[in-house]
């Protein structure tokens, strides 16, 4: 059973380094950033199974953070980085 | 079946490694700064992974709260206080062949003498590595042999409270510094604030008692499990930095004093225990067996509210305006 969720969180991390080629890719800002929060969604389902494979239940929580702390970057994107293609400011210092 | 669990454990590392690379190269070569950003976050998240695969959940738990969350939060602030012209010509501009690319970039020799020394001291690291026991114990026998003494049963907790306190001490000293730093060189530059959509509203409102709950849920487990005051303050100051982009005023909603008491209650109480430990006739910071336990989470407490603060006052980036209230 260990080695097939390893296998499973292998698998799942070769699925993010597919990911990294829209963060490459782009082409707009919003498309890299929900991207990177994929990332964040299949780390959490990796450490799920990692705490199941090695044995260490302490790891959901660092899923858990990693959950919550998710939101906090992508709202910082919205409201701090994100100029939406329709609108120019012209002043934003 | 053993075979099989080692070649999986090993396709799962190999490929972290390969990730771990070609992100961090990413991060360093691309002329974008926003995609670099991106790239940072990313490598933050597989950087965490790789530290649970090291057996360090503790550390991966710091990455997850601090380095994929919070630093990319900070980032994408910073970048947004550039200039978005100078943003735009960043990303536009080719790194080669072209005028203005050439004049930032170092002489050819200059740069031939940084690789030298860059490799020289990677050589030099891989040395080091190389010639350290496959298997070192470290102090983890002499941790795990006082750790009944220690008055917690996490031995991350145990040495970086008790054991090796002055450490822990000097670090928040360190956090207490910088924010001084960040209040003396220049007041919070005013952002652009509108008032939050109705989506953004109730997701704060959903979220943020979530995030006190688990900065309270790992401070409690920090005593028996990964977790602790650092990890605790991380995820505190998450909560106040949504509640900071959503468009509550720090200053508005926190008058000043409470705030600096706070920021400088972590580090205040621990020098307080280390004192009061000295006046009662043991050495500084050594705690008595009967009381370590409540003291460690006294501190913890103190810590963790003092982080929390600390780390969203520098997201803040200078000291809250005075007279701005309208």
């Amino acid at each position: 059973m260990t080695a097939f969720y390893l296998g499973l969180a292998s698998f799942l991390l070769l699925n993010l380094a597919a990911g990294m080629w829209r963060i490459l890719r782009g082409p707009s800002e919003a498309d890299r950033m929900l991207a990177a929060q994929l990332f964040g969604t299949t780390a959490v389902a990796i450490l799920l199974l990692l705490a199941e494979a090695m044995g260490q239940p302490a790891l959901r929580d660092v899923s858990l953070v990693f959950a919550l702390l998710a939101a906090v970057t992508v709202v910082a994107f919205v409201r701090r980085a994100w100029r939406p293609a329709t609108e120019e400011h012209s002043n934003d210092a | 079946m053993d075979g099989a669990v080692n070649a999986a454990a090993w396709a799962f590392d190999a490929l972290l490694v390969l990730t771990l690379l070609w992100l961090a190269w990413r991060v360093l070569m691309g002329p974008d700064l926003f995609k670099s950003i991106v790239f940072f976050i990313a490598f933050g998240l597989v950087m965490a992974l790789a530290w649970v695969r090291l057996r360090a959940p503790d550390v991966a738990l710091a990455e997850a709260a601090i380095g994929a969350g919070l630093t990319g939060a900070l980032f994408l602030a910073a970048l947004s206080r550039l200039a978005a012209g100078e943003r735009i010509a960043n990303a536009k501009r080719p790194v080669e062949n072209s005028d203005t690319g050439k004049s930032t970039r170092p002489h050819r020799g200059v740069r031939m003498v940084f690789i030298a020394m860059s490799a020289l001291f990677f050589g030099g690291l891989a040395a080091a590595l190389l010639s350290l026991p496959a298997e070192a114990p470290g102090l983890t026998i002499q941790v795990a042999e006082n750790l009944s003494t220690s008055g917690v049963s996490n031995p991350v907790t145990a040495v970086l409270l008790n054991f090796r306190g002055y450490d822990t001490l000097l670090e928040m000293g360190v956090l207490f510094l910088a924010v001084v730093a960040a209040w003396s060189l220049t007041p919070a530059p005013k952002e652009p604030v509108s008032p939050p959509g109705i989506v953004l509203a109730s997701f704060v409102r959903v979220l943020s008692p979530m995030l006190l709950l688990a900065a309270g849920y790992l401070l409690w487990a920090g005593t028996h499990a990964p977790g602790g005051a650092f990890q605790a303050g991380s995820v505190l100051a998450a909560a106040a930095v949504l509640l900071l982009l959503s468009g509550k005023d720090m200053k508005a909603n926190w008058p000043e004093w409470p705030l600096r008491v706070v920021l400088g209650l972590g580090l205040g109480v621990f020098i307080a225990i280390g004192l009061v430990m000295m006046l009662i006739g043991h050495r500084f910071l050594e705690y008595p067996l009967d009381y370590a336990g409540d003291l460690i989470l006294l501190i913890e407490v103190a810590a963790t509210l003092s982080i929390g603060v600390t780390l969203a006052a520098l997201f803040l980036g200078g000291r809250p305006q005075r007279d701005e209230r309208k």
